[in-house]
């Protein structure tokens, strides 16, 4: 299956991706409604997007109790619109954080790979973002970590 | 000869149960199903209270979907007595079903107050889809609702109550708001936002009699004025249905006692759901925890294991959420462990409040409320959730948490979390969509 690889180094903040992503999901240009979400760290010197990792148990999918997640050709977790009522369950479901609900729709979404053509890859300039056939992985830990002196530094942290 | 499950209860374990016996399952077996009602969700009968679904919308399988997956049911009926040593449970017209496996999934019923009046017609309870018409038909534009107990069920109506353009009172016999799922001082910022979107709360009361007045009800509190209104819910508490098993043998504390492959004390019975007593995921301990999501766990779990396979549970998690008037309240874990380190931060103005409960530098419960479109609670909402059932070791993002309870995505990311996250499943495999489930050939 192909999946979003983030390679956080390259991203430089500029938030193509949200816009892509935003147009892409709800046809207007609204970071808001963008289901990939990029991070500052180390007080804004770095940045890196974060979005759904379609994982293995899709948690969202089998929490939802009308059965609105299902996989699309993409093999990503989709909301099927028609059947969510908006319960908010798979919001708490996903321990990834990954799944949103939208005020206006009263429905839940998140990243379906914009079924297998996803905005964001095309959209970002540095090739931070990529639709590669390659295993999921936490793409962001060990950038995160690396990065975080700053902010524990302010915190107190040792 | 074909192996024969048989699946007492249609809710959210039992449906998890034969669908995963049906995916799973290398030889085709024989399933019964024994259900009181025709099986649907209690988690969207609120949207079908405000009239934003269809009563259809509810139902989780229609006969054509139990045809496919070749289930012979029993619907409408009620299990009576289960008789361990001859493998058979009988039902409440008589029928006798042999099995060789069983799955206990019998959920759970509302109960009311203890008052004089209780069973009036105009007092409802909201649990089952049949009570759920009930109150339909007795809310419309002015009627003035009086919702008796402020817990998890009541407020997952309040909601659907005030579209429909009623009025509310919610009276409660503890001192707050909310008792089980949020702190002392969550229920006071969800009592204090209710009470600006003209909810009437009034908690401490004793609800003592319910009395016809006139085509309204009446009810009388042991202090305090009494209330006149048009229709009351009753929002007083469950009770597992067991009392059909009293004397079957099988081991039942505050629910089924059940070992981590969700087995009783006899070892083709299986319990799951509300009525399970299996391992909390956070304590260790046996407890029941009455939730959606446990009853789905349970019922994969259950399933997979009469299938053949050999799938360990590690222990459920409590979560709940509530929206009420776009403001969301959740709770993860154990968040009411007094014993552990606790930090708490309040931002009145944002209407946010936190609560993060550490045991050594692990997150071990927390709680989360803040408006619905504000991007502390929806970005953070998931990664608490997250942080609680990894039990990843924060380190020195515990005390960056500490100072900064409103940022959860840093030390999320950075302790490697998603690294935890991705390689765990309930069933030692990938899950597959709902509509994927093939019938064994």
């Amino acid at each position: 299956m192909r999946v979003l690889k983030i390679t956080p180094e390259r991203c430089t903040g500029c938030l193509r991706c949200e816009i892509a992503c935003s147009y892409m999901q709800t046809g207007t240009y609204q970071p808001a409604k963008s289901v990939i979400r990029v991070s500052p760290f180390e007080g804004h010197t770095s940045y890196a997007p974060y979005t759904c990792t379609q994982c293995a148990e899709g948690w969202c999918m089998t929490a939802c109790p009308v059965g609105a997640i299902t996989i699309n050709i993409a093999g990503a977790k989709d909301v099927l619109d028609d059947k969510c009522v908006g319960c908010k369950l798979c919001t708490i479901a996903c321990p990834y954080g990954t799944v949103f609900y939208d005020t206006g729709t009263r429905k839940a979404f998140k990243c379906n790979l914009c079924g297998g053509d996803p905005a964001c890859a095309h959209a970002c300039p540095t090739a931070a973002i990529e639709y590669e056939d390659v295993a999921t992985a936490d793409w962001l830990g060990d950038f995160a970590r690396e990065r975080a002196t700053h902010v524990l530094a302010m915190a107190g942290g040792r | 000869m074909a192996t024969r499950h048989l699946i007492i209860g249609g809710g959210t374990a039992g449906m998890n149960a034969m669908r995963t016996i049906r995916e799973e399952e290398r030889e085709p077996s024989e399933i019964t199903l024994v259900s009181a009602e025709r099986p649907y969700s209690r988690m969207v009968l609120p949207y079908y209270l405000d009239k934003t679904i269809a009563e259809s919308h509810v139902f989780t399988a229609s006969a054509a979907q139990l045809a496919k997956w070749n289930v012979k049911t029993y619907i409408g009926r009620r299990a009576s007595g289960l008789d361990v040593k001859a493998n058979v449970c009988t039902l409440d017209d008589g029928t006798r079903l042999e099995y060789d496996d069983c799955l206990i999934a019998t959920g759970s019923s509302a109960v009311r107050a203890p008052v004089a009046g209780a069973d009036l017609p105009g007092v409802h309870s909201f649990w089952t889809l049949d009570e759920a018409r009930g109150v339909i038909g007795s809310i419309s534009r002015g009627t003035h609702v009086v919702m008796v107990g402020a817990g998890f069920i009541s407020f997952t109506i309040l909601n659907s109550i005030l579209s429909l353009g009623a009025r509310l009172t919610i009276v409660e016999l503890a001192p707050r708001i909310l008792p089980r799922m949020v702190d002392d001082a969550g229920a006071e910022l969800v009592a204090s936002w209710l009470k600006a979107h003209g909810v009437t709360i009034r908690t401490n009361v004793k609800l003592t009699r319910i009395e016809d007045a006139k085509g309204k009800k009446r009810l009388k509190f042991s202090t305090g004025p009494e209330i006149v209104c048009d229709a009351v819910i009753m929002a007083t508490g469950i009770r597992t249905n067991l009392e059909w098993l009293k004397d079957s043998g099988i081991n039942i504390r505050q629910g089924i006692v059940v070992d981590e492959h969700l087995r009783s004390n006899v070892p083709n019975v299986y319990a799951a759901g509300d009525v399970a007593e299996g391992r909390d995921l956070i304590s260790g301990a046996a407890a029941v925890h009455a939730i959606e999501p446990t009853a789905q766990e349970h019922g994969r779990v259950v399933g997979s294991n009469m299938a053949g396979k050999n799938v360990g549970y590690k222990g459920s998690l409590i979560i709940n959420i509530v929206e009420v008037c776009h403001l969301d309240a959740a709770s993860f874990g154990a968040w009411d462990d007094a014993k552990v380190e606790t930090i708490s931060a309040l931002k009145k103005d944002r209407n946010a409040y936190r609560k993060l409960l550490f045991t050594g530098d692990r997150l071990t419960g927390a709680i989360i409320i803040g408006r619905s479109n504000d991007i502390w609670t929806t970005n953070d909402v998931g990664m608490l959730k997250g942080l609680v059932q990894t039990g990843v070791s924060l380190g020195r993002f515990k005390d960056y948490l500490k100072s900064n309870p409103f940022d959860v995505k840093t030390a999320f990311i950075a302790s490697k979390t998603t690294s935890t996250l991705l390689p765990e499943t309930v069933l030692g495999r990938p899950s597959k969509a709902p509509g994927e489930s093939p019938v064994a050939v």
